[in-house]
C-alpha cells in the first residue's frame, strides 16, 4: 500500500517524526497556556482545571489522540535511534565532528528519554492523583518540594535542549529552508524553547523559592 | 617550501572478506607542497622499494572534480581544510611531528574492497533509478524554447555541482545518502525539463536510496560541512518537499 | 594499408545529408539483434552508449573507473563551441568550420570539420533538454562567452565546470539506459587488445582490475573512446588513468595511428615545483585577458618579483605581438614562455616559469572587479601554491593538454579495421594540427551522439557478419597474449625489489625525454637523438622494474606497468612522426622552419597530409603512409598575430 510504503522509507519516518513532534509541540502551547494561570492565582489554575475536567469526553479524546502521537514519536524516535546506532557503532577509529554546537542533535535520543521518564512520574502525581485533593493544592505541595522541584527543572531543559534541534529539524524535514526565513527560523530555535522552559520550569521555582507561598 | 617528518596510520584491509587494521608508517622530508595524494605516492614508492605493498586508493583527475579519491583523516572526510577534496589537500596543513589516521569512507552501502578503496556503486544506482529526464538523443527543441530565469540556472548549477564522491555518506553519523540524492533531485526539480518525471524520479531515487542501505537523514549537517563542493543541505530541505507532495499526490 | 577517408561527394553544406541519405540502416526490430561494444565513458563513450541503446542496440560499455561519471571529460573548464548565432554577431555553421579549420592550421579534414560545425547546434539543445545547467542571460535565454580563436561569442558554459555539466548529462542518459536494461555498464575493467576475426573487429580483451582477472567480450562492432596520450608526457593535465594502451592495442592489430605527434601544450599551467609531483593543473585561459606576461630583461635575475623595477622586466608577448599582445594562440605563448626559460630568463624555484602578473589591471579595475572576474581561479591557486595572485604576480608555465592525433578514421569515423570505430579525442579526426578552446567538448559530443549511430548502422547494414560466441579461437589467442604479457611484467618482479626501478621512475625517464625532445620546439638532431635513447629505457623498462603484489589482483602498480609498457611503444611513433613532418604547423614547431620572426612556417607544397602509421611488427620499424588533404572549399593562409 502506497501508504505504508511512504511512511517506512526513510524519509517517511523523518516526517512521522516531525508531524508527530509539531503536534506535540501544538500540544505543548495548550498545555503551557494552562499552567500559566498558576502564576496568576490558585484560584484561577483551579478553575481552569476545573473547567477543563467537566467536560471528561473531551479530555478522553484528546488523552488518548495524544496517547497514540506520543507513542509513535516515541516508538519511531527508539527505532530510528537504534537503526542509527547499528550503522554508527565501532566505525571509525577517529571520528571528529566538523559541525560546531552539535550537542542538541547528538543528544536528541537521550534528552527525548529523560521527557519520557518526566511523563511517565507527571502523569501519575498529576492525572492520577487522588480526586479529592483539589490539583491546585497538589501543584503547591510536589512542586515546592526540592527533589521533586529540581527534577522537573532538570525535565524542562531536557525539552529545551530537543526543542532547540527538534524546531529546526522539523521544519527542515517538511522542506522549510530559505534564505529569506532561515535567519528567523533560526532565532526561533533559540525562543522557543526559552519559551517553554520559563514558563515550564518557572513554576517549580515559584514553589522552591518561595515566591508562590501567597498562591 | 619545508619539509615535515609524519607518522601515518593507515587502514590496511587486503579485500573485502578481510580483517583489516590499522598499520603505522613512517614518513620524512615530506614538502609541504605535496597534494595529499603525491603524499601518499611518495610512501607507496617507499613501501615498493622495501618489497612491501602499496596502499590502494582510488583517485583520478587530482584536480577535485572526477570525484574519485576520499579518504578520511583524522576522523574528517577529505581531510581539515574546507571545501576540498583529498587530492587538492596540501601538506602545508599538517605539522612536523603530526600523527595522522587515514581510514576509507566508510557506509553499510560502501564496502572495503582494499586498504582505502572502496565500492561506491551504489551512488550510481541511486542516479540509475531517476536521476535523469528521459529524453532520447535528436529531436528536442531549441535550447532556447524555454526560458530559465538565472537564479533557478545558478540554483540548479550549485546543486549539479555534486562529485559524487560519497563524502556526505562517509561523514554523515548514519551513513545517509540524502546530500548526494537530494543534489540530482534539486537539480531537476528546479529545471523546467525536469518537471515531467520529477515526482517519479523523487520517489524511485528515494526508494532506490533506501534499498541500498544507506542510513536515515537526521539532520546534523555533516555532510554540508565537509562537502568539497559546498553543496547546502537546503537541497535536502527540497528533496524532503518533493518527496512528500510526490508520496501524496502520485498515482 | 588502404587510407580511403570516403568523403562523400557533393557540395560542402550537403554532404552529410546525402550521406545519410545513401547510408544502409538497420530495421529497428532487427537492431536487437546486434552487440555494440564501447570502450570509455567520457563525452564521446557515455553519449555514444546511450545513444546506440535508445536505437535499439545491445550494448555493452566499459569504463576504467569505479564509475562511467569519472572519465576526464569532467575536468573540462571553458566551454563548448556551437554555431548557435544567439548573440547575432555574425556567427555560422560556415564560419564556426572555418575557424576551427584554421586554428587546426589547415591540416584536418574539411568535410569532417563542416559536419562537426553542422551537428553543433543539436548538441546544445540536447544538453539543454537533458537538464544540463548552462549559464542564463537574466531573460532567461542561453548566455555565450568568447573563447580564442574566434571573434564571435559562441561559446555555451555552465561555470567553469562545462565539461562536468555535459558529462553529467551524457552519464544520466546512459544511466536511463543501463536501468532499463539496454546497456550492460561494466566498471572498473580496462581494456587489454581488441579481437579480430576475420578480418574484424569482433570483440575485446579486458582485465578486471578488481580481481586481474582477463575476460573476453564479443560483438558485432567494438568502439574506442578512450581518450587522448598525453600521459606519455608523465606530467600533464590528463587524469592519472588516462592512457594510450585501448588505441595502441587496436594500432597493433592494424589500425592506422595519425599524426601521434600532434599534441596541444597549454600555455597557463601551474609549474612544476618538484620531483614527486603527479599531475600538472591547468589555469584557465582566461586568465591572460587581464594578466601581463613578463619576465626578468637580465638572464638569471633572482631577486623577487616585487623588487623589480619596471625597466628591468620584459613583457616580451606584448613586445614582440603588439596586436594581440597577452592573447596570442595557445601554441605561441607556450613557444615563447619556453624560449624565454631556455635564455636563462625564467623564475621561480626551477626557473622554468614566467609571471602572470595582475597588478595592472588591479590599479585599473580594483581588486573587487579583478576578484569578480577570476577570484574563484586565484583561490584554487593559492590552495595549490600557497600564494596569493593579487599580492604577488603568478607563476605560470606550459604543459601538455591535448592530443590531436589519435587513431586515423575515414569520414565515418571508422579505423582501417573495419568493425573498430573511434570517438572523441581518440581519433584524429576534426582539429588538425591544433585544437581551439570549446571545441574538443563539441567533438566529443556531435562523435557520440549524432554521428556514430548513422556509422554503425551502414557499417551493419552493407556487411554480413558470422556469427561468434567469444570463444573461437581468436578470443582465445588475445587473451592468452594478454596473459603471457602481464606474466612477463611480473616475471621480471621475480627476486624482490632490490636494486630495481619503480614503474614512476621509468614514466618519469620517459616523460623527460618527449618533453626536452619531442615537446614544445622539435628539431631533427635532437629528435634523432630521442630516438636513438628510447629503446634504452625500454629496455631499463623490461630489465628492471620491480612490481610489488601479484597480477590476479587488485594492482595498482601492475596497471601503471602495462601502461608505461605501451606509452614506450607508442613514444617511437611520436618521435618518428615528428621528425617526418620537417614543417611547422600549429603546435608542432620545427626549429628548421620557421619565419625569420621566429613563427612557426607551413609547408604546404609537401606536407599537406595527414601522416598514418602502421604498425609492420616489434622487430621492424613502423611504416608511415600519407592521406593528401585537399582543400576545395577554403584557402589555406599564414596565420598571424602580429
Amino acid at each position: 500500500m502506497w501508504f505504508v510504503r511512504f511512511l517506512s522509507s526513510s524519509i517517511g519516518k523523518k516526517l512521522i517524526m516531525a508531524t508527530t513532534g509539531l503536534l506535540l509541540l501544538l500540544f505543548l502551547c495548550t498545555h503551557v497556556a494552562g499552567n500559566a494561570t498558576i502564576y496568576m492565582s490558585s484560584k484561577v489554575f483551579q478553575s481552569y482545571a476545573d473547567e477543563l475536567h467537566s467536560h471528561p469526553l473531551i479530555v478522553i479524546v484528546f488523552s488518548t489522540i495524544f496517547l497514540f502521537i506520543f507513542l509513535a514519536h516515541i516508538g519511531m524516535g527508539l527505532f530510528l535511534f537504534y537503526q542509527n546506532w547499528q550503522v554508527s557503532k565501532s566505525r571509525y577509529s577517529v571520528t571528529t565532528r566538523v559541525v560546531k554546537n552539535t550537542f542538541s542533535s547528538e543528544t536528541m535520543p537521550y534528552t527525548g528519554l529523560i521527557i519520557l521518564t518526566f511523563l511517565i512520574v507527571h502523569i501519575f502525581s498529576f492525572t492520577f492523583s487522588s480526586s479529592e485533593v483539589p490539583i491546585s493544592v497538589t501543584v503547591k505541595e510536589l512542586l515546592g518540594g526540592f527533589f521533586y522541584g529540581l527534577f522537573y527543572i532538570v525535565s524542562f531543559i531536557a525539552l529545551a535542549f530537543h526543542l532547540n534541534h527538534g524546531f529546526w529539524s522539523m521544519l527542515q524535514t517538511f522542506g522549510l529552508n530559505h534564505p529569506r526565513y532561515n535567519d528567523a527560523i533560526s532565532k526561533l530555535t533559540l525562543i522557543l524553547p526559552l519559551f517553554f522552559l520559563i514558563l515550564f520550569a518557572g513554576i517549580p521555582l515559584y514553589f522552591m523559592t518561595g515566591l508562590g507561598a501567597s498562591y | 617550501m619545508s619539509s615535515i617528518n609524519l607518522t601515518l596510520k593507515i587502514w590496511r584491509q587486503h579485500n573485502s572478506d578481510a580483517l583489516g587494521n590499522l598499520e603505522t608508517y613512517d614518513l620524512d622530508d615530506v614538502h609541504t607542497d605535496m597534494s595529499f595524494l603525491e603524499m601518499l605516492d611518495i610512501l607507496n614508492e617507499k613501501l615498493t622499494k622495501e618489497g612491501k605493498e602499496p596502499v590502494a586508493f582510488d583517485h583520478d583527475c587530482r584536480e577535485g572534480i572526477c570525484g574519485m579519491c576520499g579518504a578520511v583523516i583524522d576522523g574528517i572526510a577529505h581531510g581539515p581544510e574546507k571545501e576540498v577534496t583529498l587530492c587538492q589537500l596540501h601538506m602545508r596543513n599538517f605539522s612536523n611531528g603530526d600523527t595522522i589516521v587515514i581510514e576509507p569512507f566508510r557506509s553499510r552501502a560502501f564496502p572495503v574492497k582494499k586498504d582505502l578503496l572502496v565500492d561506491r556503486s551504489a551512488l550510481d544506482r541511486i542516479i540509475q533509478s531517476g536521476g535523469y529526464v528521459s529524453v532520447n538523443t535528436g529531436g528536442t527543441p531549441d535550447g532556447n524554447s524555454l526560458p530559465i530565469p538565472s537564479s533557478n540556472a545558478e540554483l540548479a548549477m550549485d546543486a549539479a555541482a555534486c562529485i559524487g564522491c560519497g563524502a556526505c555518506v562517509a561523514s554523515c553519523p548514519n551513513g545517509a545518502a540524502m546530500l548526494f540524492t537530494s543534489a540530482k533531485i534539486s537539480q531537476l526539480a528546479l529545471l523546467p525539463q525536469g518537471q515531467a518525471e520529477k515526482k517519479q524520479r523523487a520517489l524511485s531515487m528515494v526508494a532506490q536510496m533506501d534499498e541500498e542501505g544507506f542510513g536515515n537523514c537526521t539532520n546534523a549537517k555533516e555532510c554540508e560541512a565537509v562537502c568539497p563542493k559546498g553543496i547546502s543541505i537546503r537541497n535536502i530541505a527540497r528533496l524532503n518537499r518533493e518527496y512528500l507532495f510526490a508520496a501524496l499526490t502520485e498515482g | 594499408m588502404e587510407l580511403n577517408s570516403r568523403v562523400p561527394s557533393g557540395p560542402l553544406a550537403d554532404k552529410w545529408n546525402n550521406h545519410r541519405f545513401s547510408n544502409k540502416l538497420v530495421n529497428p526490430a532487427n537492431r536487437r539483434k546486434y552487440k555494440v561494444i564501447v570502450v570509455g565513458t567520457g563525452l564521446a563513450g557515455a553519449s555514444a552508449s546511450a545513444t546506440l541503446a535508445e536505437q535499439g542496440y545491445e550494448v555493452q560499455t566499459f569504463c576504467i573507473q569505479d564509475s562511467p561519471r569519472r572519465a576526464h571529460s569532467i575536468a573540462a573548464q571553458g566551454g563548448i563551441n556551437a554555431a548557435k548565432n544567439y548573440q547575432n554577431d555574425g556567427d555560422s555553421v560556415h564560419r564556426l568550420f572555418y575557424d576551427t579549420i584554421k586554428g587546426g592550421d589547415f591540416r584536418a579534414r574539411e568535410a569532417n570539420v563542416y559536419r562537426l560545425a553542422e551537428v553543433s547546434n543539436e548538441i546544445i539543445d540536447q544538453c539543454v533538454a537533458q537538464g544540463v545547467p548552462f549559464a542564463r542571460e537574466y531573460g532567461g535565454t542561453l548566455a555565450n562567452r568568447s573563447f580564442g580563436g574566434a571573434q564571435v561569442s559562441r561559446t555555451f558554459y555552465a561555470r567553469g565546470q562545462t565539461g562536468q555539466q555535459l558529462l553529467l548529462g551524457a552519464y544520466s542518459a546512459l544511466s536511463r539506459q543501463i536501468h532499463a536494461g539496454n546497456v550492460k555498464m561494466f566498471n572498473r575493467r580496462e581494456m587489454m587488445d581488441v579481437v579480430l576475426v576475420d578480418g574484424k573487429a569482433r570483440g575485446i580483451t579486458v582485465r578486471d582490475v578488481m580481481t586481474g582477472e582477463i575476460e573476453s567480450y564479443y560483438a558485432d562492432v567494438v568502439i574506442l573512446a578512450t581518450g587522448g596520450y598525453g600521459n606519455a608526457y608523465f606530467l600533464s593535465t590528463n587524469a592519472m588513468a588516462s592512457n594510450v594502451t585501448a588505441a595502441w592495442r587496436a594500432h597493433k592489430k592494424g589500425a592506422g595511428f595519425a599524426n601521434p605527434s600532434f599534441v596541444q601544450i597549454h600555455p597557463t599551467c601551474i609549474p612544476v615545483h618538484g620531483d614527486y609531483q603527479s599531475k600538472l593543473t591547468l589555469m584557465s585561459e582566461s586568465l591572460r585577458n587581464d594578466g601581463r606576461v613578463w619576465v626578468p630583461k637580465k638572464s638569471d635575475d633572482k631577486r623577487p618579483a616585487s623588487q623589480i623595477p619596471e625597466e628591468d622586466r620584459d613583457y616580451y608577448l606584448e613586445n614582440k605581438y603588439p596586436s594581440f599582445g597577452n592573447l596570442v594562440p595557445r601554441d605561441v605563448a607556450s613557444r615563447n614562455a619556453k624560449e624565454q626559460c631556455d635564455e636563462g630568463k625564467g623564475v621561480g624555484n626551477t626557473g622554468l616559469a614566467v609571471y602572470l602578473d595582475f597588478a595592472d589591471a588591479i590599479k585599473r579595475d580594483g581588486e573587487e572587479t579583478i576578484l569578480k572576474k577570476y577570484g574563484n581561479l586565484f583561490q584554487m591557486y593559492e590552495k595549490i601554491t600557497d600564494s596569493n595572485p593579487v599580492e604577488e604576480p603568478m607563476l605560470i608555465y606550459p604543459a601538455v593538454h591535448y592530443t590531436m592525433g589519435g587513431l586515423w578514421v575515414d569520414y565515418d569515423l571508422m579505423t582501417t579495421i573495419p568493425g573498430l570505430f573511434a570517438i572523441g579525442e581518440c581519433n584524429f579526426s576534426d582539429h588538425g594540427a591544433n585544437r581551439l578552446g570549446a571545441s574538443a567538448l563539441m567533438q566529443g559530443l556531435a562523435d557520440g551522439y549524432f554521428i556514430i549511430a548513422t556509422s554503425v548502422a551502414n557499417y551493419l547494414g552493407t556487411n554480413s557478419l558470422d556469427k561468434v560466441t567469444g570463444t573461437e579461437a581468436p578470443f582465445k589467442d588475445s587473451k592468452q597474449e594478454v596473459e603471457e604479457r602481464l606474466d612477463k611484467l611480473m616475471q621480471n618482479s621475480t627476486g624482490g625489489p632490490a636494486d630495481k626501478l619503480t614503474v614512476d621512475e621509468v614514466h618519469k625517464e620517459l616523460g623527460r625525454l618527449l618533453w626536452d625532445h619531442c615537446g614544445m620546439a622539435r628539431e631533427e638532431k635532437s629528435l634523432e637523438k630521442a630516438l636513438e635513447e628510447l629503446p634504452e629505457i625500454k629496455k631499463k623498462f623490461w630489465d628492471s622494474v620491480y612490481i610489488p603484489g601479484i597480477g590476479k589482483d587488485l594492482n595498482q602498480s601492475l596497471e601503471r606497468a602495462g601502461r608505461v609498457a605501451d606509452f614506450l611503444e607508442f613514444a617511437e611513433i611520436m618521435i618518428r612522426d615528428a621528425l617526418a613532418r620537417k614543417e611547422s604547423c600549429g603546435c608542432h614547431l620545427r626549429e628548421e622552419s620557421q619565419t625569420e620572426e621566429h613563427e612557426a612556417k607551413r609547408d604546404d607544397e609537401n606536407y599537406t597530409h595527414v601522416s598514418v602509421w602502421e604498425h609492420i611488427s616489434d622487430e621492424d620499424p613502423p611504416q608511415m603512409h600519407k592521406e593528401e588533404l585537399e582543400f576545395e572549399f577554403v584557402t589555406p593562409s599564414q596565420r598571424s598575430y602580429k
